[in-house]
């Protein structure tokens, strides 16, 4: 915190750093500014107007995310600017009139919450004529993971943003003009036959619910019961992930997986296809459910626990009297927890007095 | 490892989008680490050069400033060019190398042989953008390198290594942040595995095996005593299944069948086990011959730690139960040692476990369940106490083991080079819609939509040769088995090479790779072998059964 200086929102002190945006001094000072298309990890693009701020000397209202912090600068957010408010009021109000809304009048809850729902109580929005908004999807996408609900869409830019700045690929982008202005892809092809990697960053990143996961529509918004954040199980970048839990026909399935905000995690709340999608495996029909043993008919069939544990045990033992500790070997597995492998080292050590161990490689 | 004590990412994560220069060798970070390939990429926007050497034209390139497409295996080469190239102009760091090295002027007469238009000549690439790219490393000051599987899957792997740990050393990128030497791992836990001591060579920590005074402090908390020395490695192992003095398999969590190489023999000496057990989520190759089957958990069912390629010890949370009776695999593991008649302690909770690793592992020793669950951003080891906050980067002050050493390395040319018969070079990797031999992946509607079936990279000029095109069906043979792939004229690959991924069972790669490990390391020959092509006419989707038992085993 060298170099840190004061500026005044509201008429209170807020620290602030060289070169931070008013935006993010008054998100670490706990001040609330309402926002559509802020994402941390993306440059500001100023797009939604949501979060315009008074600032002193300034004769228009100012993007609060694309303005910088200088010392003894004077900010009135919507609290004690009543210009603010009014502006707020009357852009919740345009929002609205092209959004899909409940029978209470307000933006609807969708499936990943909705930030122009949580704006609009905060406001006094006025009733205008609703757009007839002829944005289009793409009705063509076969793609198994990504869907995109037009009429959700306030083009805040921030999956199309996403999709550029941080994975890069630049596979969806803004298109068309005026009200068809659309969230597409080059010659509206669907994902798969794009550049997309089907990531899913997209879905992280959309404020108000617009793109939503396909597996597990059904799911949501209410049927999630718990999320428990855990490390992926893929590759070795560790990303930290929130696994969605719901109860399918009585049991807790993995319905979906989350990432979590950015600038908590070492991934900074991206996550690849893997991580994001291919949960499946989970609750596969093919997953091993019983312990087994060979029996004579050289035939696998299911045993209670105590039995395969016992022929477990005498047929290590056996070898291991017949030929030595030395004819034992002990493969641990780099898919499993550092406790497990701890165990399986102290199985073959302590238990069986053979140092063939080993983890390894590839399932 | 030997250079300068440590085989890790000496580096983290979080640094890379604040980096200006860096050097990806081996890795094809998209596919194989999507969200570090990402932080790249966001570096690379924040106006980072980035330079990658590569025998195949991988999608990151598309982002580099410059490509080293060398041929394959010889990495030795052009690391070693590089470092000649900064010595000619003068960049090395000297106080570096006398403050905290030791072999340079060995190392210097060596590399005295590795002149760039000889470089050109063995490895493919332009000496002037050898030249380039070794000098932008030598001046830039936030330059670090980053390697995966590409360079250490190699009969000559540790050379690799050796030969950039060499370049860092020399241009003092170590011991700094943005900077280093770093090692990508695969896979989610294999830091975590060797760390927690499933290794012959160390018990939990990098407490060397062969030394007795591990041993006596391990025989002490253990209760027992334990064997002396080292046992074998992964690679010895299987050596010994075939030959048969291994007679009994735990497996846990692997289908060896699948990932070893040249699995062919292989299977030989699993049929002939004496005692098999499998522990796993999924039945695979290995189950087949498995004398016991014991059901175990996956991640999402499960609590305990994984350790990421920076070092980063993370929570893994049970959210749901295992199916049916299967159980948490450090459950089983404490039950089987139980049965088999040592006292294993009653465990309540993984946490416990893991206070026992802490307990032993100085480097461990202040990270527990409880420090983990508050900490978000998980904790780096080496973490040796409770008020200790983790290690962002490695070898501050100086190399970890003291001093650095320089190690002299020289080329040697792949086991198996391409001949009349065998004419092609293999590579075999991963993409990044499937993981490893792909037993979860491939049990998932979308990344089997993006890609459904295995495919086998060629050059456009090789498939005009062999008269296939996208799509045909080839039939790829090596000395030791064949598999069936679809032929996919991607551009990507060098005029007699060609590129498979290993993920798919049915064509199983690992018929086809050599068994010749690394001498220091183990580490299998996956990256090189000779194959040939075989068109097969008729575009039959899948091959029969029998048809492939033919191929699996040619001579019956």
């Amino acid at each position: 915190m060298t170099d840190g200086f004061t500026i005044t929102v509201d008429g209170k002190p807020v620290a602030a750093q060289p070169g931070e945006t008013v935006l993010r001094a008054c998100q670490r000072a706990g001040i609330s500014i309402p926002t559509l298309c802020d994402d941390k990890r993306l440059d500001p693009a100023g797009a939604c107007r949501a979060c315009l701020v008074e600032v002193e000397g300034q004769r228009r209202l100012q993007p609060s995310c694309a303005w910088n912090a200088v010392p003894n600068q004077v900010v009135k957010t919507q609290v004690t600017s009543p210009r603010v408010q009014k502006h707020q009021d009357l852009l919740v109000s345009l929002y609205m009139a092209d959004h899909k809304l409940d029978d209470s009048g307000l933006p609807v809850e969708t499936c990943n919450g909705n930030d122009l729902r949580a704006w609009a109580t905060q406001c006094r929005p006025v009733a205008l004529e609703p757009v007839e908004a002829p944005r289009a999807a793409r009705p063509g996408d076969k793609n198994p993971y990504i869907q995109f609900n037009p009429e959700l869409c306030v083009l805040c830019a921030r999956c199309t943003r996403y999709c550029d700045e941080i994975e890069a690929v630049n596979a969806i982008t803004l298109t068309g003009r005026g009200s068809e202005t659309t969230i597409g892809t080059a010659g509206m092809r669907g994902l798969l036959d794009t550049t997309c990697e089907l990531c899913g960053g997209c879905i992280d990143t959309c404020p108000t619910g617009a793109l939503v996961e396909k597996k597990a529509i059904e799911f949501l918004p209410h049927h999630i019961e718990r999320k428990v954040r855990t490390t992926c199980n893929y590759c070795g970048v560790g990303c930290q992930m929130d696994l969605n839990v719901a109860r399918v026909d009585g049991v807790e399935k993995v319905v979906r997986v989350t990432s979590p905000p950015p600038g908590e995690t070492v991934n900074d709340g991206n996550l690849c296809i893997k991580g994001r999608f291919a949960y499946d495996f989970i609750h596969h029909k093919d997953r091993i459910t019983e312990p087994m043993i060979r029996k004579a008919d050289g035939r696998l069939h299911a045993v209670s626990w105590d039995e395969a544990l016992k022929f477990a045990a005498e047929g290590m033992n056996r070898v291991k009297q017949r030929h030595g500790p030395g004819a034992l070997g002990f493969i641990s597995s780099a898919r499993c927890t550092g406790e497990e492998n701890f165990l399986m080292g102290k199985v073959a050590r302590a238990a069986f007095k053979t140092g063939n161990i080993h983890s390894c490689a590839a399932t | 490892m030997k250079s300068f004590g440590a085989g890790v990412m000496s580096n983290s994560i979080p640094e890379i989008r604040d980096l200006d220069f860096l050097f990806i060798i081996g890795s094809n970070t998209t596919e194989a680490h999507p969200i570090i390939a990402m932080e790249m990429k966001v570096a690379r926007q924040r106006g980072a050069r980035m330079v990658i050497a590569d025998p195949r034209k991988i999608w990151l390139c598309d982002y580099a400033d410059m490509h080293l497409q060398l041929r394959p295996g010889t990495d030795v080469w052009l690391i070693n060019a590089m470092a000649q190239a900064i010595i000619d102009a003068g960049l090395v760091d000297k106080d570096f190398i006398e403050k905290h090295t030791e072999g340079w002027p060995e190392l210097r007469a060596n590399l005295a042989k590795f002149k760039l238009p000889e470089a050109e000549r063995v490895t493919g690439v332009p000496a002037e953008l050898i030249k380039a790219a070794a000098i932008e490393y030598a001046t830039t000051r936030k330059a670090a390198i980053y390697y995966t599987l590409g360079i250490t899957e190699h009969a000559h792997g540790t050379d690799n290594i050796f030969s950039l740990a060499n370049l860092v050393m020399m241009t003092g990128h170590l011991g700094v942040p943005f900077g280093g030497l770093n090692s990508l791992r695969g896979q989610n836990n294999v830091q975590g595995a060797t760390d927690a001591g499933a290794t012959p060579l160390y018990y939990t920590g990098f407490q060397p095996a062969g030394d007795p005074a591990n041993r006596a402090k391990f025989e002490a908390a253990w209760q027992t005593d334990l064997p002396a020395g080292v046992g074998k490695n992964l690679n010895e192992i299987m050596k010994g299944v075939e030959d048969g003095s291994v007679r009994a398999l735990y497996v846990m969590g692997e289908d060896i069948l699948i990932s070893e190489p040249n699995t062919n023999h292989l299977e030989h000496g699993v049929k002939a086990l004496e005692f098999l057990i499998h522990q796993d989520i999924f039945m695979n190759e290995t189950t087949k011959y498995a004398h016991v089957v014991f059901p175990g958990a996956s991640f999402a069912e499960k609590d305990g730690v994984f350790t990421n390629t920076d070092r980063r010890v993370q929570r893994v949370r049970r959210a749901v139960n295992p199916p049916g009776n299967a159980r948490p695999d450090w459950q089983i593991l404490c039950d089987f040692a139980r049965a088999a008649g040592y006292a294993m302690p009653h465990y309540r909770n993984a946490g416990e476990v893991y206070a026992e690793i802490a307990s032993l592992a100085p480097r461990y020793a202040g990270i527990s369940h409880e420090r983990l669950d508050a900490t978000p951003m998980g904790i780096q080891w080496p973490c040796t106490g409770p008020d200790h906050e983790g290690t962002q980067y490695m070898h501050k002050g100086g190399p970890v083991k003291g001093k650095g050493t320089f190690i002299v390395t020289n080329y040697r040319p792949p086991v198996e080079l391409p001949d009349e018969e065998y004419p092609y070079n293999l590579a075999t990797g991963r993409v990044l819609y499937h993981y490893n031999a792909g037993t979860q992946t491939r049990r998932d509607s979308g990344t089997m939509a993006k890609v459904g079936e295995c495919f086998v990279e060629v050059h456009e000029e090789d498939a005009a040769k062999l008269g296939v095109a996208d799509g045909d069906k080839v039939k790829v043979v090596s000395r030791r088995g064949g598999v069936y792939a679809k032929v996919w004229v991607s551009g990507r690959v060098q005029k007699g090479n060609v590129w498979m991924p290993l993920h798919f069972t049915e064509a199983a790669i690992n018929k086809l790779t050599v068994d010749v490990g690394d001498p220091l390391a183990g580490t299998a020959e996956y990256k090189v072998c000779a194959v040939n092509l075989i068109p097969v006419r008729g575009g039959k989707a899948a091959p029969a059964e029998a048809e492939l038992e033919a191929v699996r085993h040619p001579h019956g």
